[in-house]
């Protein structure tokens, strides 16, 4: 077998991708938190700048963490926002709250406070009238567990 | 522990189809379930477990809690003024028990 230029390309290109595997990476929190919401439920869901999760990045206690929602949405019969799940999953007990809207009656904008026992990204879950899953994240750095 | 006491905020007269604010709030400790007292022992859950807002007998918007909402939990959200009719604003609390208010909605 003759050593030519594609043998000599791909057998490179193979030793780097073995390399890469036995590395370990360290895993970022980022990814973990993208693949939460197929976890938890089961279906994959897309993540959407017409759903807003807005909490403040750091924080001095996890017992009262403000959280502000909306969600950009004509709120018609045939296109409205059904609810918004939040999850923490950081903490003991990871569903936070669901709020339920309802079309031309009520706004997909809602405020609240929540408990976090730990710096973690928030996870916001919008599900869609044609029944689209729209996500979000908000990394929040708590400085002490709210959860107790 | 006192009895959960409800407070709710609207405003006084608003326009037909305007989009106004309304801020519940109730005074309770929401208690997890994740706490031990003095001797070790479990302090059993107790939580607001649903919040529900009815306009004119329809219900308009509905939160379901769990125990990680904050104690005294308060909710701002958004409605249309559709007509002059009642609100109506129910907490429900694990155990059955209920708490309410209403407010007579004036739309111009």
């Amino acid at each position: 077998m003759s050593l030519t230029r594609r043998h000599m390309l791909t057998g490179t290109i193979g030793t780097f991708a073995w390399v890469l595997a036995l590395c370990p990476r360290p895993a970022r929190a980022a990814d973990e938190v993208d693949d939460f919401v197929e976890q938890w439920i089961g279906r994959k869901a897309t993540p959407s700048d017409r759903l807003k999760l807005m909490m403040p990045a750091e924080f001095s206690t996890g017992y009262t963490v403000p959280m502000d929602i909306s969600v950009d949405s004509p709120m018609t019969e045939a296109d409205h926002v059904k609810s918004v799940r939040v999850f923490a999953p950081k903490n003991p007990l990871v569903e936070v709250v669901q709020f339920h809207f309802v079309p031309r009656r009520s706004l997909p904008r809602v405020s609240t406070r929540i408990r976090l026992a730990a710096p973690q990204h928030v996870v916001a879950l919008a599900e869609m009238s044609d029944g689209s899953l729209l996500t979000a994240k908000a990394w929040v750095a708590v400085a002490s567990n709210g959860c107790l | 522990m006192t009895a959960p006491i409800p407070r709710v905020m609207v405003p006084g007269s608003v326009a037909r189809n305007e989009v106004f604010a309304v801020k519940a709030i109730i005074q309770h400790q929401m208690e997890t379930g994740l706490r031990t007292d003095s001797s070790g022992v479990t302090i059993p859950r107790k939580i607001i477990n649903r919040f529900v807002c009815r306009y004119g007998g329809i219900e308009v918007f509905r939160v379901d809690l769990h125990e990680a909402v904050s104690a005294n939990p308060f909710f701002e959200f958004h409605l249309r003024a559709t007509e002059s009719a009642r609100l109506e604003f129910i907490w429900e609390e694990d155990g059955g028990a209920t708490y309410s208010l209403s407010h007579d909605m004036m739309v111009a």
